[in-house]
């Protein structure tokens, strides 16, 4: 048995458990002011945002905003046809065939 | 009379079909994100059946990857969980802006939604409650959507442990994750004060991409969201004023 990596397993776990779920099991001990309550509705928006922008935009460390970069091409391609047809299955389709294309060419 | 169990009720399982249904456009990319998350666990050096463990437990694929080279460098335990919980950070807004949805439930239910919470059921989730406001059994309908996230992660991320040599990296898999959650962001970023904290979140993003553990990501967003807040004020205050001068032509 592995102690070290048994440990490191249990201190994840108790980690990402207390970031998800602490402010949940507070429940009505944490109340936020009315002002914080309603910023948090555009949480969402803001953490997508982090999440998809350099996943698109940085390329081996660097930024690239160009038309050469394959996932640039590929999220305005994507965007463009989720604006369309509003499908989130379409829009992965699309994004990854650009973004093939690109591989081939 | 006898008390049925929440779960016999037809209505809360209705909630949880319809979450599971909402939940499924996003399966493609939930699935190359956990291939992704799973092969480069045992690339990185990781015993399989570790890997295997940290993902049924854990279930947090950026703080998966953020820790794995410490890790692999022996470092001890305690460095290990703070890099996962700081990599984690941005589920506390994300707990907060839930926390008023789900206050009225036991500690026990409200633990495993806490677990279950990721980000393509949360922004789902938001979205819905923006929608429609509060809604009887949005416990069952989280759970349906967060329950099928995870099984279809689960079930990826092992079959990436156990098949690791035979996908090659290269693929660029993980894309699929970030276009369904394109999709989920675009919507949101068609009103002023989502495109607004988007605008200013990403490029902090961006530019802090250096700062270890994401960390780089929770200012992004923190800052977003002020920025949301500025923007939203001052439509609220041009849409009263529109508002106040029809009432004075009319």
């Amino acid at each position: 048995m592995n102690v070290n990596m048994l440990l490191v397993t249990i201190g994840m776990v108790l980690a990402t458990f207390m970031t998800r779920a602490a402010l949940l099991l507070a429940g009505q001990r944490f109340k936020l002011s009315p002002r914080v309550e309603a910023a948090l509705r555009f949480a969402p928006a803001c953490a997508l945002a982090v999440l998809i922008v350099p996943e698109v935009l940085v390329q081996a460390g660097t930024v690239n905003l160009s038309f050469d970069n394959p996932r640039l091409a590929a999220a305005l391609a994507a965007t463009a046809f989720f604006l369309w047809k509003r499908s989130m299955v379409g829009c992965i389709v699309v994004g990854m065939l650009v973004v093939t294309a690109f591989r081939f060419v | 009379m006898q008390v049925v169990a929440f779960y016999r009720n037809p209505a809360w399982q209705l909630e949880l079909r319809q979450g599971v249904r909402a939940a499924l456009p996003a399966a493609p990319g939930v699935v190359a994100w956990g291939l992704v998350t799973g092969v480069a666990m045992v690339k990185s050096g990781l015993a399989v059946p570790w890997a295997i463990a940290i993902s049924l437990l854990v279930y947090a694929g950026s703080a998966q990857l953020a820790t794995l080279p410490l890790i692999v460098a022996g470092q001890p335990f305690w460095i290990v969980a703070l890099a996962a919980f700081v990599t984690n950070l941005r589920f506390v807004i994300y707990s907060a802006s839930l926390r008023r949805w789900f206050e009225t439930y036991s500690q026990r239910r409200r633990a495993v939604l806490g677990y279950f919470t990721g980000d393509f059921t949360f922004a789902m989730f938001m979205e819905r409650v923006r929608r429609e406001g509060e809604f009887a059994h949005c416990d069952a309908w989280f759970l349906g959507a967060c329950g099928f996230n995870w099984v279809v992660w689960q079930v990826t991320s092992i079959v990436g442990i156990l098949a690791a040599t035979a996908i090659p990296s290269e693929w660029g898999l993980q894309f699929a994750g970030t276009l369904a959650l394109l999709a989920l962001a675009i919507p949101l970023c068609l009103e002023w004060p989502g495109l607004a904290g988007a605008a200013v979140a990403a490029p902090i993003a961006v530019l802090a991409r250096g700062l270890p553990f994401g960390l780089g990501l929770f200012a992004g967003i923190v800052a977003g969201i002020c920025a949301a807040v500025a923007v939203d004020a001052v439509v609220g205050r041009r849409k009263a004023t529109v508002q106040r001068e029809g009432d004075e032509l009319s």
